[in-house]
């Protein structure tokens, strides 16, 4: 009953952030330099195709009419036209939502899948070769940068060796599930994944050193706590002591961090998109800023925001599931 | 100046000048396939304004080629965009009126014949047994209605081209025939360069029928590829249109892609996961060249990066400092380690092979010692100027603008800085209307695919010029006689003397003519054009293959 009344305020908070958002982008228009009408009319337009492209597009109404239209059309699912494209924002939006969704999973999951183990490994063989070897890879992994680490993969693994396509998305992953559920079709799985690993990969390797990084030291912090040395004490394995005690304390930061991590990524990865063609979320908002263009900025927006307050959500709940002190 | 493919550069100019001066005639009236003749101010000149075909032969059965541009086409609508990469993609499915071939002569295409009925009307007649994609025929009506379309907000949509049929009113069927009148305000000497390049076809009925949105995501034209697949800022693929009017293309099936970062495209060309890719920087020319199964092709563009100076600021609005200014940049230099030598010069603000190009205009030498004198004779020793630049805008603009600045800043009486400005804001302050929000220097592009000197001199460097940083009532007194000048020659040198005009007054430090550099795989028979169309129609697997 408390974790309902708790996710139900959790929801309403995020509806209001969401507006916030939706409110705060409008206002940037008007103090943002930089006209949309400057991308869609050609540089020497004169003043009349300006203003006969200002009325097409809606822009010659005062803010208040366009900010309360805008809000009610949003309320029943429209979120406008690009002024670039012609198109329903909505329709642009959502064609590039699975691909960098996708592409947040794959990351984190690389990120998860390397990083709590080589964590732990490090806390609990601290000053070992394996401590020395883990803490050199974060080192490494949290000053690589990103742009050039993707660039360098291609050089190595796609142009020298051939083993990966240099970019791009290939298939979906629902339509690769669909061809392995229909068809009994592995090819288009493994087309997903060939293109998915490298720029997962240099998505995922800042957030595998990082929480590399921070699975050790907490681990170091739990396993030095005076219920460990009670548990110890008492005669229970080591394993159990490690992994269903320390482990699960320590990764509630752990999750904190995924779950930022997670919501950054669906507000779009724009290097490593860049780097590798993937049509996500990240390139359509830079692409919509760099062009002005207002409802695939604003809608763009509301879509991220709503993504953020969704895992803040989920997270919440999880921080509520491990430890319920944080309910009251 | 060296490039992979082209014949001899001036040779080709010369033609595309002469192409460019065909169009912009008086009168002309050409049926597929003749010699047209032309007669302007007494002297008569022949045209060949074949309709431009593929050779003929057997057509391969699976020849199939992808091209990465940089951006992903902005719409479907051809008449709705005024962007580059969204003509390459939309000229594959809809055609114009008439065309221009690989070396830039004017090509008849949906007409068979076009003429001056007088001053402000010209006719086309239109060609028969032309279908669009869904099968239904060309008509009149469906031209007049693009056209209106895109000069009459009223139609249908403020077309953002409508500037692009410069002085076009409307159009109309004529009575009793397969004929199509435009009207223009005054002469319009060059109404038949502008349709060479501007005003593709849409059937009338199936733009009436559909809203904005589907136009935008779906394609109807009369060309030789028929759209198959649209994914917005994913791919668009084409097949082959078997029922097209012309010999069907050599390609079977066409997939344009988009990758913004050019060293993405090149990987994507060296792997063989593209065909053709657009603007190869000069630092990956070597890769692509000796990578063994790919080549260079380039061509240079209609677009002129210059830098404005506001005539009525200081130091700017005196012509000695402006002159000092062009002394001062070492041009040769920034091409050659800039650009890779991938430009050509520039001395006046029309481009080699324009109608009213001046060839008698001289290069500003780079002479920093004569720079330094001019500065000290206009009185502006001393003073401190900052250019503004976009950022990747243009190719290497930024760098450009440093090199432009680092050299004036030698000069022992001037110092001189770069702002990098975003291209949004910058261009905000330059179309506004208000010439005092436009900076007192800056660098831009301009690019003119009409061919014609006064598509460049009126909108940049006129009194009332949309973009202008320069005013001069001798150069505007000769552009409204240019402009109604219908005698060919007498409106060339017009020009020309405009041309010379501009060179003596330095409105702009005169920079580089850019180049389109493609990348190419050796598969493919296909040379780079200079109006940046990449046109599938042209190519054809190489006999290698």
């Amino acid at each position: 009953m408390a974790m309902g009344r708790f996710l139900l305020k959790r929801s309403v908070q995020g509806v209001f952030v969401v507006w916030g958002v939706v409110t705060a982008v409008f206002a940037l228009r008007y103090v943002t330099p930089g006209n949309p009408i400057t991308f869609v009319a050609p540089l020497d337009a004169g003043p009349e195709l300006r203003e006969q492209i200002a009325r097409e597009l809606g822009l010659n109404r005062p803010f208040y009419v366009q900010y309360f239209d805008y809000i009610f059309s949003l309320l029943q699912g429209d979120m406008g036209y690009s002024y670039i494209q012609g198109v329903e924002a909505s329709k642009l939006i959502f064609a590039r939502l699975p691909a960098t969704v996708e592409l947040a999973v794959a990351a984190s999951v690389v990120a998860v899948v390397l990083s709590i183990p080589l964590g732990v490994i490090s806390a609990t063989r601290r000053h070992e070769p394996a401590d020395y070897a883990a803490t050199s890879f974060s080192l490494i992994g949290i000053s690589t940068p990103n742009f050039w680490l993707g660039i360098m993969l291609v050089l190595v693994l796609s142009v020298q060796f051939g083993l990966f396509p240099t970019s791009r998305r290939g298939i979906g992953l629902a339509p690769a599930i669909g061809m392995l559920v229909t068809q009994l079709d592995f090819s288009g799985l493994v087309t997903w994944l060939s293109h998915m690993i490298l720029p997962a990969v240099t998505l995922g390797t800042y957030f595998t050193a990082l929480i590399t990084r921070l699975t050790r030291s907490g681990m170091l912090d739990e396993l030095g706590k005076p219920y460990v040395r009670a548990s110890r004490a008492k005669g229970l394995p080591e394993t159990l002591v490690r992994y269903k005690h320390a482990l699960r304390n320590t990764l509630i930061p752990v999750i904190t961090v995924l779950g930022l991590q997670l919501g950054t990524l669906i507000g779009g990865a724009v290097i490593t998109e860049a780097v590798f063609a993937w049509p996500g979320l990240g390139t359509l908002l830079i692409n919509a800023i760099n062009s002005r263009d207002w409802p695939l900025i604003q809608g763009s927006l509301i879509v991220i925001g709503t993504g953020f307050v969704l895992i803040n959500i989920f997270v919440d709940a999880l921080y509520a599931y491990i430890n319920p002190q944080v309910v009251h | 100046m060296a490039h992979d493919e082209g014949a001899s550069r001036r040779t080709f100019l010369k033609t595309a000048g002469t192409a460019a001066a065909a169009a912009s005639v008086a009168g002309c009236t050409g049926g597929g396939g003749t010699q047209e003749t032309t007669t302007t101010g007494g002297t008569t000149t022949e045209t060949d304004t074949q309709t431009e075909t593929s050779e003929e032969g057997d057509l391969p059965d699976e020849f199939a080629v992808t091209i990465t541009q940089g951006q992903m086409p902005t719409t479907l609508d051809p008449q709705n965009h005024r962007s580059t990469p969204t003509d390459n993609v939309v000229l594959h499915a809809y055609e114009g009126l008439l065309g221009r071939d690989q070396q830039g002569k004017i090509v008849q295409k949906l007409a068979t014949n076009y003429e001056r009925q007088e001053p402000g009307r010209v006719r086309f007649q239109i060609r028969e047994g032309v279908t669009f994609h869904n099968g239904d025929q060309l008509t009149p009506e469906d031209v007049a209605f693009s056209i209106n379309r895109i000069v009459d907000e009223s139609v249908s949509i403020a077309s953002p081209q409508a500037d692009q049929l410069a002085g076009v009113t409307g159009a109309e069927v004529v009575d009793g025939q397969r004929a199509v009148d435009v009207m223009s305000d005054g002469a319009n000497p060059i109404v038949f360069s502008l349709f060479a390049t501007y005003c593709d076809v849409m059937q009338q009925s199936w733009v009436e029928e559909r809203s904005k949105s589907e136009i935008a995501q779906q394609m109807n034209g009369t060309g030789p590829f028929v759209l198959e697949q649209f994914q917005s800022n994913v791919r668009v693929e084409f097949s082959r249109n078997e029922d097209y009017w012309r010999q069907p293309p050599a390609v079977t099936s066409l997939t344009f892609r988009a990758a913004e970062e050019s060293s993405t495209r090149v990987n994507q060309l060296l792997e063989g996961e593209s065909d053709i890719i657009v603007n190869v920087p000069p630092q990956s020319i070597g890769r692509v060249r000796n990578n063994g199964s790919t080549r260079i092709s380039a061509a240079p563009s209609t677009r002129i990066l210059y830098n404005a100076m506001k005539y009525n600021v200081e130091p700017f609005s005196s012509v000695e400092f402006r002159r000092a200014m062009n002394l001062a940049v070492n041009l040769e230099s920034i091409i050659e380690n800039v650009l890779s030598g991938f430009a050509d010069p520039t001395n006046q603000p029309t481009l080699e092979g324009f109608f009213g190009f001046n060839s008698d205009v001289s290069q500003y030498p780079h002479d920093p010692a004569q720079a330094e004198q001019l500065v000290e004779e206009s009185g502006h020793a001393g003073v401190s100027i900052t250019l503004h630049t976009p950022v990747g805008r243009y190719l290497k603009d930024v760098e450009i603008a440093q090199a432009v600045a680092n050299q004036i800043d030698q000069l022992s009486n001037v110092s001189c800085s770069v702002r990098q400005r975003e291209f949004a804001t910058l261009a905000g302050e330059l179309t506004d209307g208000n010439l005092e929000t436009s900076p007192d220097f800056y660098l831009i592009g301009w690019g003119n695919a009409t061919f014609d000197a006064s598509q460049t001199i009126i909108p940049l460097l006129t009194c009332d010029g949309a973009l202008t940083s320069y005013c001069n009532e001798q150069v505007d007194q000769q552009m409204n006689q240019a402009q109604s000048q219908t005698d060919e020659q007498q409106r060339d040198q017009t020009l020309q003397q405009v041309n010379q005009t501009l060179h003596d007054q330095a409105p702009w430090i005169f920079l580089n003519r850019q180049y389109s550099v493609y990348g190419v795989r050796n598969r493919v028979e296909w040379q780079a054009r200079r109006d940046e169309r990449i046109d599938a129609y042209a190519m054809e697997p190489a006999e290698s293959q």
